[in-house]
């Protein structure tokens, strides 16, 4: 039994996994005065945010851009590496026949790389799916066909969706793509589109949420290796090469866990438990072992697994962007990143080019048991295929496998998450955090708030991180007082407000017809105006009209059925401009929801 | 907090807009005074045509404008005072449009 790092009241914090939320959580601890220990399986830091070395060249599992709505988080970036951020300029465009493609789709550079032909035929599929779109969303296929027509569906999002999951796009639930649109808010999005009306907050917005973001010098390894120096340096532990095999629960909650360390079994005993393994693995760990029910959802539970590919090219420059989709069904791979274009610190030699081609696997295929030279020969084929750099070119390879890289959205994950849930909000001195943690499709950011709540929940807050990243609203909650919120809704819902056509053109009509007839009778008044012949000819429009008593009240009824008409016309196309301008945004979204989709991987 | 969302969308989309009735009433006055203001001075640009017993017009049509509003010529300072008659007459048609408007949709509620 271990029971040093404990604070005077005997307080220790044992937490599982040394990724981003797990030395998250322990650098915040470390801030309070709450000791921890850090267990890691790996013998290094930073889970699928480490930086790998070979040979002098340096680079990611996946690429992870530091960028954040979250300050917190960015505030504890810029504490821990500050001036070794680089800013970079971002370009990722999806790879399709041997042509570049922006995303979301540019006309220009979608039509001149497809072609007048390819182009007509898109355009046409989906002016059919929005005329006769499939009238149950079922699967992922439909839920995108009916979006974006089916031809487009098969030319970008059908082959790169199968290479990612590892399965048909009419096996992939429409619940997923519903769930991520369903994260995004409306409200929000017009407070954008609002925001982005000014041009310059627009251009700095862009500038800042899209085409830019932060990167570490060395990769973002640099950034956990500096987190867990200083954790140290405040007298936790990191423990790395420690493996949890079983975690002892009571009654009252979790006791102790079970490492195994360089051939050797431990007790690590903690008054608070926060964990960031997968949670399948978790759940199977318990000590006494969890109730049936929950084992089997923690079975549901899938994931999809990783390996990068990264090979060294004689080249200094291949190509611009910072990773490129390849959406080509030709070949394995599903990405490539290129880490130069990252941080030129990255490649020790400037003639030389360092690329990750990303093959998506299960833990277990044939791709992720392929020996690491036939990975490395079928990577530089598959360069070569592309026509992005020659075979012989390649001079070195380095492989990489990350089990359990995503969680899958399956159908069944979130009946099963809902069980898991329950069960663990049962056990008070337990929090779970991170992507594989919470079996959610946290990014960096998201995983490092979790740990940081989780950290203050230790200390006595009350925070509930199955919330965070649900509906990405937690955010805003955070950062918008909820007085702000409640007026911004209130301005939106004026701004966006319906006119009542009857209304208006009721009003306009009766002051007009009453201005009509009181100009008559005026003119009436006053004998032998000179007005008298050319009012009279209102009577070529107002059916009845002439410059007499009666005549008047006749024009006047006439002119209310004009003007009503015309204003209930003007108040018409108003709500539908208005209805096209929210139909526009929520379109906007689905686009940016599969951008979202493609950021993910 | 799906609920919530669906709810908010559901009370943006069901919001009915109200008029400011002297906002209104202000933007159809200056609408409606300029446009006299610039007709005016409009004509007076283009310049008028001498009439067979020698006198020199411009735009006599325009100039009907003073039977309703007294004072008013086809002239600089004609113009000036059609843009104050203009104004007025649009903020008050202005305003009782939206003071209507509003009452309806109250109705209607």
């Amino acid at each position: 039994m271990n029971n040093a790092n404990c604070d005077p009241h005997g307080r220790r914090v044992i937490i599982v996994g040394g990724g981003p939320a797990g030395l998250t959580a322990g650098y915040r601890l470390a801030q309070m005065g709450l000791p921890s220990v850090i267990l890691e399986k790996d013998q290094i830091v930073g889970g699928i945010s480490r930086t790998v070395s070979y040979k002098g060249f340096h680079f990611d599992i996946g690429g992870h851009r530091f960028f954040t709505k979250i300050k917190a988080v960015d505030d504890m970036w810029k504490e821990v590496l500050n001036d070794d951020f680089l800013r970079r300029k971002r370009l990722s465009r999806i790879y399709y026949r041997r042509k570049f493609f922006y995303y979301p789709l540019r006309p220009f550079n979608a039509f001149a790389g497809l072609g007048l032909w390819e182009s007509t035929m898109i355009l046409a599929s989906y002016l059919y799916a929005r005329l006769f779109p499939h009238r149950q969303e079922e699967t992922f296929e439909q839920w995108v066909s009916n979006r974006f027509g089916r031809r487009l569906f098969q030319t970008f999002f059908k082959t790169y969706s199968e290479k990612v999951w590892g399965m048909s796009c009419s096996e992939i639930r429409a619940e997923w793509a519903a769930q991520r649109i369903k994260g995004l808010s409306l409200l929000s999005a017009l407070r954008n589109a609002l925001a982005g009306q000014n041009g310059a907050n627009k251009k700095r917005v862009i500038k800042t949420l899209i085409d830019e973001f932060d990167y570490p010098r060395l990769g973002p390894g640099m950034m956990w290796r500096e987190v867990a120096a200083r954790i140290e340096q405040s007298g936790s532990r990191v423990l790395l090469g420690a493996e949890v095999e079983g975690i002892m629960r009571a009654e009252n909650g979790v006791e102790a866990v079970t490492i195994s360390r360089n051939g050797e079994r431990e007790v690590l005993h903690g008054s608070d438990f926060i964990s960031s393994m997968p949670l399948k693995e978790l759940l199977l760990k318990f000590e006494p072992p969890v109730p049936d029910q929950v084992k089997t959802a923690a079975h549901n539970l899938k994931y999809r697994d990783f390996l990068t590919v990264a090979v060294i090219v004689d080249k200094s420059r291949l190509f611009p962007d910072n990773w490129i989709y390849i959406h080509d069904p030709a070949v394995r791979v599903g990405r490539i990143q290129n880490f130069k274009n990252w941080s030129p610190f990255m490649v020790p030699d400037q003639s030389k080019t360092c690329l990750g081609l990303e093959y998506f696997c299960f833990e277990g295929d044939d791709l992720w048991r392929q020996p690491d030279r036939q990975l490395i020969q079928m990577a530089a084929e598959e360069l070569e295929m592309l026509q992005l750099a020659e075979r012989s070119s390649v001079e070195d390879g380095h492989v990489v496998r990350m089990p359990k890289a995503y969680p899958v959205y399956d159908s069944e994950y979130n009946d099963s998450l809902r069980i898991i849930e329950d069960f663990l909000r049962g056990i008070p001195n337990l929090q779970v955090v991170g992507r594989n943690g919470m079996h959610k499709y946290n990014n960096q950011d998201h995983s490092m708030l979790t740990a940081m709540l989780a950290a203050e929940n230790v200390v006595g807050a009350a925070h509930d991180l199955w919330r965070v990243n649900e509906e990405q609203h937690y955010h805003e909650e955070v950062t918008i007082a909820p007085e702000q919120q409640r007026l911004l809704k209130e301005k939106l819902r004026a701004a966006f407000a319906r006119m009542d056509s009857f209304a208006f053109a009721t009003a306009t009509g009766l002051v007009c017809s009453m201005l009509l007839l009181l100009a008559t009778l005026f003119v009436l008044l006053r004998q032998d105006s000179p007005l008298v012949p050319y009012m009279g000819l209102l009577g070529q429009y107002f059916i009845g009209y002439s410059v007499t008593p009666g005549g008047a009240l006749l024009g006047a009824v006439s002119c209310f059925t004009w003007v009503f008409l015309l204003s209930w016309l003007f108040a018409y196309l108003r709500n539908f401009m208005i209805g096209f301008f929210i139909y526009r945004i929520k379109r906007k979204m689905e686009l940016l929801t599969f951008k979202d989709f493609l950021d993910h991987f | 907090m799906a609920a919530n969302q669906i709810n908010d969308e559901e009370k943006l989309f069901s919001g009915i807009l109200r008029l400011n009735a002297k906002v209104f009433g202000l933007v159809l006055g200056i609408v409606l005074g300029l446009l006299v203001f610039v007709a005016t001075n409009w004509l007076l640009l283009k310049g008028g045509h001498r009439t067979p017993d020698g006198r020199y017009v411009v735009g006599p049509h325009l100039q009907l404008l003073s039977q309703f509003f007294i004072g008013y010529r086809v002239s600089f300072w004609g113009s000036i005072i059609g843009f104050f008659y203009g104004f007025a007459l649009g903020t008050l048609s202005g305003s009782a449009i939206g003071w209507i408007y509003n009452k309806i949709v109250d109705w209607r509620k």
